[in-house]
């Protein structure tokens, strides 16, 4: 039965109390360890024809009479429009139609950023509308441009209050602790870089809007559309069949679903708007920098007793004030903590959560604040870490944490790092590090899905859900097939389509397998107990095999719905896992390899081994990018993007990934859901960057505390180094 | 635009010059460089290696597999761009190349587009210049330019002959050009000298597809060993031995560069024996 309930609902660790109707879950999960379909390894399905380039992608579609926009962007960090005439674009060949500031939702006349969107201009050709939008005669009254982060701080120019926790008494506790580190970290500023940049294209069919989106939410673009172009949610029709990536930056419509909409309408044409890579480049959204400083406060015998936080989000124009503190908060069992975290409203482009937004920047700051502390303590690293092990979080029960499972299973690849340092020469320094990961991943709901199964013995799920490229319609398939005990590839996955199937949840935020896992798995458990019904009346044994019961259905069908149940209440859902990095440092010339990763993670039942090995190794892949060669460069004048294309901006190569081994827990959470699966998304890229830096402080003595580790870093890091042995100073200060 | 396609080089009448297209066009895209004519001159540039003498409209990827070349040259052209661009990308054009200075080709009137500040100098700088950073600060990319410059090439144009170091001259006020190549020249051969051993060495951000942040060519040419260094200069940047790194003028944010091209070099020259 549906109950109404006031829960608290989190995403990206971002927490609101909502209403959610919920209907009850009564499906016992199933015992652990891999079933017959589910926790086995399957191959992806639609794989051959994303390899043969059959699949259909935004990117890909090619509406009859469509029109291609391009939109005209700020060239200045702070500035507001004077004057603007869209006259001599409108008067260009092939030009359809020209909007201006206010005439589109995201389109602005006072720009916080270079690369805020202003005008845009549709055409027949994407040159036609790139010569347009050059013909427009704009205006500006250039304004005060601040672009560091410290400044704004001082300026109290933030983007939302500044938000203050303290737990216990950390004066007190840091007065009486017998060693303390403290320590600034800086984090940089990158780039989700999508494969597929942010593109929608806008259709309008009577008084419907059809909207072909590049999204991470089909149902967030329906609802911020509705609400922003004041229409019925069931008019607004949105579509996302196969998707190039999100990361966290298309959980929303944005400016460019906007301008498709009002230009489609204006012209009566179908309105392609796409992002090029340089407009991804500085319009698209990005992780924030962040400055941290850091202290921390322990006993002689390893316990830490105070942790104290000054945490800087450099977030840009606008966004929100992300949690960099929470890995401080919910990492260790520590009686005192105080944190004070600083949105800083800046002029530089917009942050946006990208995977695990906030705990990758604070895990980097104190996992390696925790390795300086047992340096200083003379402690092993790892015995450190589950000494102040926390059974808790900050009191609440947590639904089941397996991190000293994962530290157990870390042990070997721990214990190489004796043999890994021997390899060390005069020039080359080996070593091996560590850090812990604690993110959410619980999901939640309301999530729902159907299950049809024909005559023919196949089986179709439908949801309106999205698959960003994750592997989430093998998962459901898998799910699906196991509770109808049917092979995997009898059963197809409908989704992408708003008008074709029922609400799903956001995939962000690590959510989509733990939300939608338990919807398809109760929709599947319903269409089993109809035809196990049906079975019954024909004089069959009720588990007798589906095809030989469904033959009898000719053109009847069985129609299965099931729904996500609610979350546990009084219980943290949290996911956990340890990273263990083997390094090489050329001390001469500041280069860093990293040649192992050893990935570990708790996040319940592991529904494909396959697909979550390769969540782990994009996840690891990502992060030493972030680590070691992505910076967002900005002109410390105008604030204009110097990174913007990618032989600027420097992602890995397949040249630059290591070894990586991926383990999991997999033990199902027992209190959560009928699956017992937590998410997946983020985990992995959350202790990579804390872990490599960890790893060459074991090699070279050397405290790297910014990102990224460039030779220049390195060198500067090795050079410190240098400088404290002469005065013979200890190794963490 | 027109696209013209000569198979003789009589019938040369400027234009600008497109081999592989690898650089031109993004210029072109980027409005960094305009034309009314391009002239595709893959009919009349020389293209493989003869013995000591190397077509300029040999690519990259011909040349980081052939065995006939020094070891310097044929490691420059493995170690560029990504396996795309070299199989694209001719001996001569690289050559040719524009910097990669962010203010160049963000179109910032800097002093190499004619203006009178260097952005670089006061601005974002760090992969740039450590020598002759005075007037413009921006780094040299080519890899193959150092490795030619350490080596001792010599080009043949339709014009001239010249040496690979008499190609390129420091920009000044009177003068914002990083080459000495008049228009309508175009380069046809190089001709290596007997090399006798000869290492190149690069220092990138990453593995693979990166510009060097330094790259160190050393050569042993008739007894005389010749360094010569990419991306410390708005050139290719010869040094008479380590000492010279003294002299060197890093800005603040590029004084990491120098330590790092001491280390190449130390390395380059035991390596050559």
């Amino acid at each position: 039965m549906a109950r109404l309930i006031r829960t608290e609902k989190e995403v990206e660790g971002r927490f609101e109390e909502v209403w959610v109707v919920v209907e009850e879950d009564p499906l016992e999960q199933w015992p652990a360890g891999p079933r017959e379909i589910v926790g086995r390894p399957a191959t992806r399905k639609s794989g051959p024809e994303r390899v043969r380039g059959e699949v259909r992608f935004t990117a890909d579609l090619k509406l009859p009479g469509m029109l291609q926009a391009v939109v005209l962007r700020s060239p200045y960090a702070h500035a507001r429009v004077k004057r603007i005439d869209l006259a001599p674009a409108l008067a260009l060949p092939g030009v359809r139609a020209a909007i201006g500031p206010g005439e589109a939702e995201g389109l602005v006349d006072e720009a916080g950023y270079s690369g805020a969107a202003v005008a845009a201009v549709a055409a027949d050709t994407f040159r036609q509308a790139r010569a347009a939008i050059d013909a427009i005669e704009i205006e500006w009254e250039e304004l005060e441009v601040v672009l560091d982060a410290d400044e704004a701080v001082r300026r109290e120019q933030f983007t939302a209050d500044p938000r203050h926790y303290e737990r216990g008494d950390v004066d007190k506790a840091l007065a009486g602790a017998d060693v303390v580190v403290e320590a600034t970290f800086r984090t940089q500023s990158v780039l989700h870089n999508s494969m597929e940049t942010h593109q929608a294209i806008c259709e309008w069919t009577g008084d419907v809007l059809n909207v072909y989106i590049s999204t991470q939410f089909i149902w967030g673009v329906r609802d911020a559309v509705a609400s922003t172009l004041e229409m019925p949610p069931d008019k607004v029709r949105v579509v996302c069949e196969f998707m190039g990536g999100g990361f966290g930056s298309k959980n929303g419509p944005d400016e460019y679903t906007f301008v498709a909409a009002e230009l489609a309408k204006r012209t009566g044409r179908p309105v392609r708007c796409a992002l090029t890579r340089r407009e991804e480049h500085t319009a698209a959204g990005n992780r924030n920098a962040t400055i941290q400083r850091l202290r921390a406060g322990a006993r002689s015998d390893g316990t830490i007793v105070a942790l104290e936080g000054e945490f800087t989000n450099a977030l840009g124009w606008s966004g929100w004030n992300v949690s960099t503190e929470g890995p401080m908060k919910m990492l260790y069992d520590c009686e005192n903590v105080r944190t004070v975290t600083y949105g800083a409203k800046i002029n530089t482009p917009p942050m946006k959560a990208f995977r695990a937004p906030g705990f990758v920047e604070g895990t980097f700051g104190l996992e390696c604040l925790v390795d300086e502390l047992a340096a200083k303590l003379d402690m092993d690293p790892l015995e450190l870490r589950r000494r102040n092990y926390a059974a808790t979080n900050e009191g609440t029960p947590i639904s089941s944490k397996e991190l000293e499972e994962c530290y157990r299973m870390a042990e070997p690849h721990w214990e190489r790092r004796h043999e890994v340092r021997s390899r060390s020469d005069a020039v080359w320094k080996h070593g091996v590090g560590m850090a812990s990961q604690i993110w959410y991943g619980g999901g939640g709901p309301p999530s729902y899905a159907w299950v049809r199964v024909g005559s023919d013995g196949r089986a179709s799920v439908i949801t309106a859900m999205q698959d960003i490229g994750t592997g989430t319609r093998t998962a459901m398939a898998q799910i699906a097939a196991e509770e109808l005990r049917l092979p995997l590839d009898r059963v197809d996955v409908v989704l992408g389509d708003s008008a074709r199937g029922p609400y799903a949840s956001i995939s962000a935020g690590s959510s989509t397998l733990p939300s939608m896992g338990p919807a398809v798995r109760a929709a599947a458990a319903d269409a089993r107990e109809q035809i196990e019904d049906i079975a019954e009346q024909r004089g069959m044994p009720r588990d007798a095999p589906v095809h030989e019961v469904v033959d009898l259905l000719e053109d009847a069908q069985i129609l299965g719905k099931g729904a996500r149940g609610p979350n546990p209440t009084g219980m943290s859902v949290l996911t956990f896992g340890v990273h263990v990095v083997e390094v090489a440092v050329d001390v001469e010339t500041g280069e860093v390899v990293v040649e192992r990763v050893a990935a570990i993670h708790d996040v319940g039942r592991i529904v494909n081994p396959l697909g979550a090995s390769s969540q782990v190794e994009g996840g690891v892949i990502q992060g030493i990018g972030h680590t070691l060669s992505e910076d967002r460069l900005l002109d410390p004048e105008t604030g204009r993007v110097l990174t913007s294309t990618l032989d600027s901006y420097r992602m890995p190569t397949i040249a630059d990934v290591p070894e990586i081994v991926c383990e999991f827990v997999d033990k199902p959470d027992t209190h959560l859901t009928n699956l017992g699966s937590k998410g997946l998304g983020e985990p992995p890229i959350v202790p990579i960057a804390a872990a490599i830096a960890n790893a060459i402080r074991d090699a070279t003595g050397a405290d790297v505390r910014e990102l990224p580790i460039s030779r220049e870093e390195m060198l500067r890091a090795l050079e410190s180094a240098k400088e404290r042995g002469r005065h013979g100073a200890p190794a963490a200060v | 635009m027109e696209l013209l396609r000569p198979s003789n080089l009589s019938e040369l009448d400027g234009g600008v010059f497109l081999h592989g297209g690898t650089e031109v066009v993004p210029l072109l895209q980027d409005g960094l460089l305009s034309a009314e004519t391009l002239v595709d001159v893959r009919g009349v540039v020389p293209r493989g290696v003869a013995g000591n003498v190397i077509g300029a409209g040999t690519t990259l990827g011909e040349l980081e597999v052939e065995p006939g070349i020094p070891d310097a040259l044929r490691e420059a052209c493995r170690l560029a761009a990504s396996p795309q661009l070299r199989n694209m990308s001719s001996l001569g054009g690289n050559l040719l190349q524009a910097t990669r200075c962010w203010y160049w080709r963000l179109g910032y009137d800097c002093r190499l587009h004619g203006g009178d500040r260097c952005h670089a100098r006061e601005g974002e700088h760090r992969e740039h210049a450590i020598f002759a950073n005075d007037f413009c600060a921006s780094a040299h990319p080519s890899d193959v330019a150092a490795a030619l410059v350490a080596l001792g090439g010599r080009l043949r144009t339709n014009r001239r002959e010249l040496a690979v170091e008499e190609l390129y001259r420091l920009p000044d006020e009177g003068d914002r050009r990083t080459t000495t190549l008049e228009d309508g020249e175009l380069i046809l051969e190089v001709e290596l000298p007997a090399v006798e051993a000869s290492v190149y060495l690069k220092a990138m951000d990453r593995k693979r597809w990166s510009f060097p942040q330094v790259g160190v060519a050393v050569a042993s040419v008739a007894g005389e060993t010749r360094i010569a260094l990419a991306g410390v200069a708005p050139i290719p940047w010869r040094i008479d031995g380590i000492e010279t790194l003294d002299t060197a003028t890093p800005l603040p944010r590029t004084e990491w560069k120098l330590p790092l091209t001491r280390a190449l070099v130390k390395r380059a020259l035991t390596a050559l024996g």
